[in-house]
């Protein structure tokens, strides 16, 4: 039976969503899965991985792995797998972990399939090929598999399991503490970001100015949901890069992804069709949006937002 | 008011593409043979060294560790090379002689039977196909496929191609060409250093051979830096196409002429359209146009989707599926336009880059890998004992004036220029002229910059068809289906004023098939904003011709072409 490894990332005291969905579709394959949590003061917030499926969570919990540096991280993890035998290590999707797996798959000599949507019991992942337009069936030759998984691919699941808290060794290599974080800068943001976020308000270039992003905050908030914005407004200055979506921006797949004035160009349409729900609202009946749409609203958004905004206010209140 | 896109020169000069080094000595990568761009010349340029290097290993071993090494902006070789294409298979057997049957080589057959149609609205006349069409014992082919190999050929023949890098920079010292110096990585909209900065280097080399394809970016600095630009000035013809999956198979090779093209001698509109068969599942369909044209609203892509309409072409695509998309310029001033000379101290130019296009007979390919592979034995000449490197470099401009190409060229110099006299006029000298073999009319025909015609407007858009992205498309799907996916937030990498009058704006809204320009608002003097997206941008060249300068964005940026 595969041993499963889930590398799970912790931000602000908790373990980051992306993460304990992968270790909810990990406890779907039939395999003996465990986490590692690895950090400092990370304790506190390894055993509410038992509750998304992990029978083990090892902790690797070190003042040298206070900064989030890779190398550190690929000694945890590579001497788990060596010694206790993993063969398949798991990742969601994350600037670290992209660089945490690519050491690990250098260390272990291991085959990496990124950006993977999904992975079936006998070890089968499906990875979106050719700009999304299809799915391929991805393995693995080597003995140790490591795997990234596009944000949102999965839901966490609660399972109400509970996991043994483990000590993992840690003992780093000396070349992985010459790195040194000198400083770590924060995007200022308000609410989820949008490769976490449940919901998502997009603006493009039918809200008419930039002052009127406004209008998708506000949504965005009364909706406890994240703002997104297509890759024209990025271009035109009116939103920052970090919050593009489509083929050259992020790819996201929220509940409910609700587009204010986008067309719907194949560009933008890559980078959130996998959306639960897609609702546009754009005052062009032919604009393409419509046709991939769950909901569409042929109307003047500047109208329409305000009241909308007003409505799911008085409702959630 | 009369506008003309060459009174808005681009900011950019040739010297900002010519620069001595800047690395410290030991810090320049050196090379020995140094190849820019991994098309039909720069690959067969290093196919032939890798050949002569295996016959003479004494000889190659004084070429360091790195004795070839091909520069390719693309993704990877092919990622950008695009064309009909039906090849001449000359410069391949010259080039493979001994060593590879062209059945080896991965062509979709021999022509069989061929077409030539002339288009109305609605009819299609078969008419006799002219002398210099003639396919037969031609192959029809992928560009980027010939490309994808002839690159494992050169790179099994020893030479290491260097993909997703730019050659950004001539490097010049003491008049003599050291190499190229590569593009930065990693910079941000406005120029600054991002998280995965990485400067480019100084590549030093004996010999730098620039096989960049039309509109070569170093090519153009150099022919100015060395004066060796032709007294004729060189123009360009803009092509569109896609790549279908079909139903039915096509039986022949088609070329059209005519509609929906109009004949009338203002709109200077010379051109047509090629559909070739590519196996039995596929078909290339594509519609080339001058770019002295000089209607604001002429779309080259448009055209094409309103080809796509004609009854009889509609009847090819039927329950098919368009699977790829993308453009290209082609040099179309021939012989005149040549330049004085192909060489300079320390450089070889080859290919598209200086022109070796055939229009009449609508091939350039064999030219290209002929010229490649004549580059490689003049450039191999300095090497062998007591030999003068002018000496070796002076032979390729007479291996060149020897060669098929030159006595091709030179028969066919004056028809296209004749075509700027209306299609019927053009269509009859053209006549003439194959007949005498170029010898009437005597002399050169002149050429002028696509830039300098005169602009005129005749609501030419309102015949496009509204895309319906089944028979026909949008330019932003297009662009999708040229595989393009370039980062967004890298400097923007055209030179075009931004402010000028509004005919000229919507001239090159209109022409760019890849939606990079887009009128912004008026000034309130008569002139316009030009906005631009340059991450749309698939390196065709256009701009370059009418009015602007393409640049090479950072390495790997661009369309990733497979099948065109």
């Amino acid at each position: 039976m595969a041993k499963v490894l889930v590398f799970l990332e912790h931000h602000e005291g908790a373990i980051a969503k992306g993460s304990l969905g992968v270790l909810s579709k990990a406890a779907t394959l039939g395999a003996e899965v465990a986490g590692v949590v690895i950090g400092s003061e990370v304790r506190g917030i390894a055993a509410s991985a038992g509750d998304y499926g992990a029978a083990t969570v090892w902790v690797a919990d070190d003042g040298r792995l206070t900064a989030p540096l890779p190398q550190p991280r690929v000694d945890v993890l590579a001497s788990l797998v060596r010694d206790e035998g993993y063969d398949t290590v798991l990742f969601a999707q994350s600037v670290l972990a992209a660089d945490v797996a690519a050491g690990l798959a250098a260390r272990l000599d291991a085959g990496l399939n990124w950006g993977l949507v999904d992975l079936t019991a006998d070890g089968t992942g499906k990875s979106p090929a050719l700009s999304d337009t299809v799915y391929v069936d991805v393995g693995w030759t080597s003995a140790v598999k490591l795997a990234i998984f596009r944000s949102g691919a999965f839901d966490a699941t609660s399972s109400g399991g509970t996991a043994e808290v483990k000590d993992a060794p840690v003992s780093l290599e000396d070349f992985s503490t010459l790195a040194e974080m000198v400083e770590q800068a924060h995007a200022e943001q308000h609410g989820p970001s949008i490769e976490d976020a449940d919901v998502i308000v997009a603006g493009g270039r039918g809200l008419g100015e930039p002052e009127k992003f406004a209008l998708a905050e506000e949504l965005a908030q009364a909706l406890g949901g994240a703002v997104a914005a297509t890759r024209a407004v990025v271009d035109a200055g009116w939103y920052p890069y970090s919050a593009q979506v489509g083929q050259t921006g992020k790819t996201v797949s929220p509940k409910l992804y609700v587009a204010l004035g986008i067309s719907g160009a194949i560009q933008h349409k890559v980078g959130m069709q996998s959306s639960n729900v897609i609702v546009a609202i754009n005052k062009d009946p032919n604009a393409p949006i419509f046709e991939f749409a769950d909901l569409g609203v042929v109307g003047d958004l500047h109208e329409i937002v305000p009241k909308l905004t007003e409505l799911v206010r008085a409702r959630r209140s | 008011m009369t506008v003309r896109a060459s009174d808005y020169p681009p900011p950019w000069s040739p010297g900002d593409a010519i620069q001595p080094p800047s690395d410290p000595v030991d810090e320049r990568i050196e090379v020995g043979f140094l190849i820019v761009g991994a098309g039909p010349a720069g690959l067969a340029a290093a196919i032939r060294l890798g050949q002569l290097a295996e016959d003479h290993p004494e000889t190659a071993e004084r070429l360091g560790d790195v004795p070839v090494a091909v520069l390719e902006k693309g993704k990877a070789p092919g990622s950008h090379l695009l064309s009909g294409a039906v090849v001449n298979p000359r410069g391949l057997q010259r080039l493979f002689a001994g060593r590879k049957r062209m059945d080896e080589l991965p062509f979709y057959g021999a022509v069989g039977a061929e077409s030539v149609l002339f288009l109305t609205k609605r009819k299609a006349l078969r008419i006799p196909t002219p002398p210099t069409m003639v396919n037969d014992r031609n192959y029809i082919a992928s560009l980027s496929q010939l490309g994808r190999f002839l690159a494992e050929e050169a790179e099994s023949a020893g030479a290491t191609i260097l993909p997703e890098t730019s050659a950004e920079q001539l490097l010049v010292d003491g008049g003599r060409v050291l190499g190229v110096r590569t593009g930065d990585r990693g910079r941000g909209r406005d120029g600054e250093q991002l998280g995965n900065f990485e400067p480019g280097s100084d590549i030093t080399a004996r010999v730098t051979i620039l096989a960049e394809g039309t509109q070569g970016h170093l090519t153009g600095a150099a022919l100015d830096h060395f004066g060796l630009r032709s007294d004729n000035p060189q123009v360009w013809a803009l092509g569109v196409k896609e790549v279908w999956k079909v139903a039915k198979p096509l039986d022949r090779v088609i070329h059209t002429m005519g509609w929906p093209l109009r004949p009338g001698r203002r709109f200077r509109e010379f051109g047509g359209s090629f559909i070739y068969p590519m196996g039995e599942d596929m078909v290339t369909v594509g519609m080339v146009v001058g770019l002295d044209y000089t209607d604001t609203e002429l779309s080259v892509h448009d055209l094409l989707q309103e080809l796509k309409t004609h009854p009889r072409i509609r009847k090819i695509l039927e329950g098919g599926e368009r699977v790829q998309w993308g453009a290209k310029t082609i040099p179309e001033g021939g012989f005149v336009a040549l330049p004085k000379r192909f060489h300079a101290p320390g450089l070889l130019l080859s290919g598209d880059g200086v022109g070796l296009v055939n229009v009449p007979a609508l091939k350039g390919i064999h030219y290209a890998i002929e010229s490649g592979r004549l580059a490689a034995e003049a450039a191999w000449k300095t090497l062998e004992r007591g030999a003068s490197a002018r000496t070796a470099l002076a032979s390729y401009d007479e291996a060149l004036r020897e060669s098929f190409i030159w006595r091709d060229l030179r028969e066919v110099r004056n028809m296209r220029q004749a075509f700027g006299r209306g299609f019927y006029v053009g269509g009859a000298l053209a006549g003439a002229m194959t007949a005498t073999k170029g010898k009437f009319p005597p002399g050169n025909a002149r050429t002028e910059r696509d830039a300098e015609h005169k602009l005129l407007s005749t609501d030419r858009a309102k015949s496009y068809p509204v895309p319906d992205g089944k028979l026909t498309f949008d330019k932003l799907s297009s662009v999708f289906a040229s595989g393009n996916r370039t980062r967004d937030d890298q400097p923007n990498h055209i030179r075009i004023q931004t402010k000028v009058p509004r005919e000229l704006a919507e001239m090159w809204a209109h022409m760019c098939p890849a939606q990079v320009y887009e009128v912004g608002e008026a000034d309130g003097d008569g002139t316009v904003q030009v906005k631009l997206a340059p991450s749309n941008c698939v390196q065709c060249g256009a701009i370059t011709a009418k009015g602007g300068r393409l640049t090479p964005p950072e390495g790997g940026s661009g369309p990733e072409y497979t099948l065109t």
